[in-house]
């Protein structure tokens, strides 16, 4: 609808905004103050009147059926966090991919980042430049939305971001081109209508245990101390194919686990351990339930019998004589005794 | 499928020649493998079938070419990003802990580390990136007075806001909690020990006033008792090493009154007892020792009939 209505030179969207002038009470000023300041006081003119847009870049951001709740509070967060996006429905799963190649020339949107669903467990997300160029595709983990209580920082809605990467991603080829393809993707052109005109947050892009790691901070102060946004995702990458949606594919990751083996596996190792248990118990109960050896007959026993010499026999013909028993009358009482040993 | 034979190794040329004229999926059946043996491919020994591994694809002429078709070299002021390691980790370097990642692997594993090192490589793009964004005047810095939609809307800061006071507010209960347990324990120790100090000093007293009533010790000492003690608690410490093992007083008690249980007959009618003739005072028994305590009366009150007759007289 922008593009269409807008005027040239840049000043109409700008003022078309001021003429409508809703107040939007305790959502934190719109655009229309700023428009209303600029009268009173000379403050940040809007950005497209600095310059002219140029760099043509629409995303378009979208899923398929059967997205649960964290998906779509992503998908949303990735809305507000780029101005330069378009959102579209839901897309039926019938439908083959290069469909999404159809949607995104009616959309006129040159990048798609398009998310699919699997077993209501699984995200996967598409990356792609839309007519011919390249494509990859990503399963996404370990999710974490705007509106985690824990993450605390905070940045203009639509400001450009700065992106940060690992080194990392110069040194592979595939890495390389996946890195060209968040550039042009992720970076909200200069002089966008919707963009603000300042710079306050850093997108990160990392490689750790062969997977990507997105966080966004916010940028306090001038000296880089940071605080983060959020959203924050992890992507695997599975495959790049050369054409957008399909094609060839230029790349496949050897150490990637399809979500389905993965949990097959833990399966496995849990039955494998009943399994095991169940082995040991029944080696045991037949242990108990041999037949014992016959221990009361020793064979060995008469090697060392050797018979002891007779004694004489002695009759006694007298009683003995009585024991003398001497009392030690000056015996302390024991109690006593037991003290002074004590000392 | 690959026959692989451990005496192959030799013949490898010669098996890689056969391999292309091999079929590919060709079923192992005898005859096949007769003609194999025949043509020298197969040596006598065990032939192992093994599993070829499965190729990964990596393209990587494909996947540069993809990359320079596929490139805008826009300015750097429309796309923003830098290619960074991780900043200097002051905190960690002054601890003397390896900083994660710049040695070795990134343990992906250990959260705090992880998290640190992402940290840092935002800073370190930040440090870069600002002044260069200086040279393009693009502010980084917000005015106070702009105010303009933010990501979070302001009942999300809000929440946040609490989560934070109330997480503070936690924190402080339970260090004060912590704090008074402690008081109350030291000050309980303290307060014990004070008390008892007071009862062993009042029984010192107690027992010095009776020695000096009883007339076994004949010196006012323990009235400047204190002065004494202070005295010697100086000079005491200059002496040598207490006595070790139970006093005599201690030892003498336990002879007494032992530790509890039966009495042990001390107070048996014994042939013994009753031969000890120590505790036999003949001033006393003879009524001729000296008057303590009251002494005489001298205010005796007159038997009845002397006071019958003095009532009489006055």
């Amino acid at each position: 609808m922008a593009a269409s209505k807008r005027k040239r030179g840049g000043e109409g969207a700008v003022n078309k905004k001021a003429k409508k002038g809703k107040f939007v009470v305790g959502e934190g000023k719109t655009k229309v103050e700023t428009e209303q300041e600029k009268i009173n006081e000379v403050t940040v003119p809007a950005p497209v009147s600095m310059g002219k847009w140029t760099n043509k870049e629409r995303v378009l951001i979208f899923s398929s059926r059967g997205i649960n709740f964290r998906t779509r509070h992503l998908m949303q967060d990735l809305r507000t966090m780029m101005p330069h996006s378009k959102a579209d429905t839901k897309m039926d799963r019938k439908d083959k991919l290069f469909v999404v190649n159809e949607v995104c020339e009616i959309k006129n949107c040159n990048k798609c980042l398009f998310f699919e669903a699997k077993k209501k467990q699984d995200l996967y997300m598409w990356i792609s430049n839309c007519p011919h160029g390249p494509s990859a595709k990503f399963l996404v983990q370990n999710i974490h939305t705007l509106a985690e209580l824990k993450m605390t920082g905070n940045c203009l809605k639509g400001s450009r971001p700065l992106l940060s990467f690992d080194p990392k991603f110069d040194k592979e080829p595939h890495y390389a081109l996946l890195k060209e393809l968040f550039i042009q993707t992720f970076s909200t052109p200069h002089y966008h209508p919707k963009s603000q005109p300042f710079v306050d947050h850093v997108y990160t892009f990392s490689i750790a245990d062969n997977r990507i790691w997105f966080r966004n901070y916010q940028i306090i102060e001038e000296d880089a101390s940071l605080v983060e946004i959020g959203p924050r995702f992890v992507l695997n990458l599975i495959k790049i194919f050369q054409g957008s949606f399909g094609g060839p594919t230029l790349f496949e990751n050897p150490n990637f686990q399809s979500p389905n083996l993965h949990r097959r596996q833990l399966r496995l190792a849990v039955a494998a351990k009943v399994r095991e248990k169940q082995m040991v118990k029944e080696i045991q109960k037949k242990k108990r339930k041999e037949a014992k050896e016959d221990i009361n007959n020793d064979v060995t026993a008469d090697v060392f019998v050797t018979p002891d010499e007779t004694k004489p026999v002695h009759i006694q013909t007298e009683p003995p004589a009585p024991k003398v028993v001497k009392k030690n009358k000056h015996k302390a009482f024991k109690r006593q005794r037991m003290q002074r040993g004590r000392r | 499928m690959v026959l692989y034979s451990p005496a192959m190794e030799s013949a490898e040329e010669e098996s890689l020649h056969s391999q292309s004229s091999e079929e590919e999926g060709g079923e192992l059946s005898d005859g096949e493998l007769q003609e194999a043996f025949t043509k020298g491919l197969l040596k006598p020994g065990m032939n192992v079938l093994a599993e070829e591994s499965k190729k990964f694809v990596n393209n990587a002429a494909g996947l540069k070419q993809c990359l320079a078709d596929f490139r805008r070299d826009l300015p750097w002021v429309e796309r923003l990003d830098m290619t960074n390691p991780p900043a200097e980790d002051v905190l960690s370097k002054a601890e003397g802990k390896v900083p994660a990642g710049i040695n070795g692997e990134l343990d992906a594993e250990d959260d705090f580390q992880r998290e640190m090192f992402f940290y840092r490589q935002g800073q370190a793009t930040v440090l870069e990136a600002l002044p260069l964004l200086k040279v393009h005047n693009i502010a980084t810095k917000r005015p106070d007075d702009y105010f303009a939609e933010m990501a979070k809307s302001d009942q999300q800061m809000q929440k946040i806001r609490q989560k934070l006071i109330t997480k503070q507010m936690i924190l402080e209960r339970s260090e004060k909690a912590k704090k008074l347990r402690e008081q109350r324990k030291f000050g309980k120790k303290v307060q014990v020990a004070v008390i008892q100090k007071r009862q062993k000093e009042k029984k010192a007293m107690m027992s010095a006033v009776k020695k000096y009533q009883k007339g076994m010790t004949d010196k006012l000492d323990f009235l400047d008792g204190d002065q004494k003690t202070a005295k010697n608690s100086s000079d005491g410490s200059k002496k040598a090493a207490p006595k070790k093992g139970p006093n005599a007083k201690r030892k003498f008690k336990d002879q007494k009154f032992g530790f509890g249980g039966k009495k042990s007959g001390k107070k048996w009618n014994t042939k013994e007892s009753f031969n000890d003739v120590s505790g036999f005072r003949a001033k006393t028994a003879h009524d001729k020792g000296a008057r303590k305590g009251k002494g005489g009366n001298k205010n005796k009150r007159p038997g009845k009939s002397v006071r019958r007759k003095m009532k009489g007289r006055s």
